[in-house]
């Protein structure tokens, strides 16, 4: 049922947890099936220098929040916002159709990531 | 008796059977042991479950070793209440995968329950876990209902729009064994013309039954009233409530005046009334019967446990907060404590079936949050509601 992509990171995720004074908040999620994350950032000029999440929901939700925070940790920004719908496929590998609104997820947070640092700057 | 027990489910494994799919299978047989023998055949059903996920699951075998408990100490019934028990809440968390006992590869299919925090709570079932809850609840259908034909009105939406919704996974177990059904809450909105329609349609046609929430059904009930209309059901009909009596508001529903209102407006009799209860995170399963007590799923054992002193059982009678002992459950321990109060029925069953009956009560005064999938549907169509009214 999951790719090994996805068993590792919901396994053994390595962003799960709270910053205690993050400049970026972003709450992704679908009231009725209640999948839910939350992310946290800090933004050193135009890169994300730490990031964590909290996530609840289905196996692929959860790790696509650990996912996110490692593709985006370290990175600039206006790099992260050439990222398209094949890209964030491509970081979920193959998904089964149940787990493909996962994608979904993953652009919604990195629309969100975009608009909340620009923001910032 | 446990030797006996021991002996019987030894000549199934020595066959190569599964001893819980073959019990799974005769939920009628096991209803017509003596009370004393069931309790022996579920006893080794749970102790070598627990057997099972203490070997197999390295956070449970730690909460069990914290405990002091190890499969050694599990000897007679009375010492399942040593069992250490998972709380519900622990299946909502961001690291549930520790419950797990089964690598995640072997995980078939994930099912959640949704309650007013918003946060679900997700089961993840293996292959042998998703068998023996199809065969589990089929069987307890079969047992209280006899269906095998038929027309349902489901009113909750189709598998289609939230196919991972536990509740909804009911509805599919049922609607194989019919002729045809319908599902009748459709984007977001109930329509209770249509169900109306659909129910006159399949008139002299099929027995028709119901299965929904309460609060949908007085919420179809309410339509005929004020529409001044009331149907009569065929002498088979079943109307089969799911997801519990409390309201999105924490408006609890009484269930006399629910059984009242359908004998009135939808013709049936108060026995062909059937309350269900059963949590995502456990495979068992109960089920009123036609005096409207309502029975375990004979595999499983409910320990009503004293809610200010958890490791201690209430006597039967009493109120309590319920723990779950499933061994039906593979892929994490099936041994839950839930955020409700329940009593154990006393004495004999009218129907003549052995093994334990239960009151709902309440949810825990203490509990976060209540509900599940049917809340948040009620919580939805009054929010659709709402902002058609307002524009």
């Amino acid at each position: 049922m999951y790719n090994n992509t996805i068993m590792t990171h919901f396994t053994d995720p390595t962003f799960v947890g709270n910053i205690d004074s993050p400049e970026v908040e972003i709450i992704v999620g679908n009231s009725v099936c209640g999948d839910r994350i939350e992310v946290q950032l800090i933004v050193q000029g135009t890169v994300i220098s730490d990031v964590s999440f909290r996530a609840w929901g289905c196996a692929t939700s959860v790790a696509t929040g650990d996912i996110f925070c490692n593709s985006v940790k370290g990175e600039k920004f206006e790099e992260i916002a050439l990222r398209d719908r094949d890209y964030f496929s491509k970081m979920l590998g193959e998904l089964e159709p149940s787990q493909r609104h996962c994608i979904d997820i993953m652009e919604e947070l990195h629309t969100k990531l975009c608009r909340e640092t620009r923001k910032l700057l | 008796m446990i030797l006996t027990a021991q002996k019987n489910i030894q000549t199934i494994k020595d066959l190569g059977l599964s001893p819980i799919k073959v019990s799974l299978s005769s939920t009628k047989e096991l209803y017509a042991l003596s009370g004393s023998s069931l309790e022996a055949h579920k006893f080794c059903l749970i102790k070598e479950a627990f057997t099972k996920h203490y070997d197999a699951n390295k956070y449970y075998r730690g909460v069990c070793e914290e405990a002091n408990v190890a499969p050694e100490s599990i000897q007679s019934f009375k010492d399942l209440c040593k069992i250490p028990l998972i709380p519900v809440s622990e299946f909502k968390g961001n690291d549930s995968y520790k419950l797990l006992s089964v690598g995640l590869d072997k995980i078939e299919l994930e099912v959640r329950s949704t309650g007013t925090s918003g946060i679900p709570s997700v089961s993840r079932r293996c292959s042998d876990t998703v068998d023996n809850v199809a065969l589990g609840i089929t069987s307890m259908y079969r047992e209280f209902f006899g269906i095998s034909k038929g027309a349902c009105l489901f009113l909750c939406p189709p598998p289609e729009e939230i196919p991972e919704m536990g509740l909804i996974r009911l509805t599919n177990l049922l609607s194989g064994m019919l002729d045809t059904h319908q599902f009748m809450v459709n984007k977001g909105t109930f329509s209770a013309e249509e169900s109306l329609e659909k129910l006159n349609q399949w008139e002299g046609k099929f027995d028709r039954h119901i299965m929904a929430p309460p609060f949908l059904i007085m919420r179809f009930i309410a339509f005929l009233k004020e529409s001044d209309t009331s149907i009569k059901l065929d002498k088979n009909s079943y109307i089969i409530t799911v997801g519990g009596w409390k309201r999105y508001t924490g408006e609890m529903m009484s269930r006399t005046d629910f059984d009242n209102a359908c004998m009135k407006y939808l013709g049936v009799e108060r026995h062909q009334i059937r309350d269900t209860y059963g949590l995502t995170e456990s495979n068992i399963f109960s089920i009123d019967d036609e005096h409207g007590e309502k029975h375990v799923a004979p595999i499983g054992h409910f320990s009503v446990r004293n809610p200010k002193q958890l490791s201690e059982e209430v006597p039967d009678g009493e109120p309590g907060r319920l723990a779950i002992l499933d061994p039906a459950a593979e892929s994490t321990p099936g041994f839950v404590l839930t955020e409700d109060i329940v009593r154990i029925l006393p004495g004999e069953s009218k129907s003549g079936r052995s093994g334990q009956r239960i009151e709902y009560i309440e949810r825990w005064a203490d509990s976060t949050e209540f509900g599940c999938c049917a809340v948040n549907i009620d919580r939805h169509l009054c929010e659709a509601e709402a902002q058609n009214s307002a524009s």
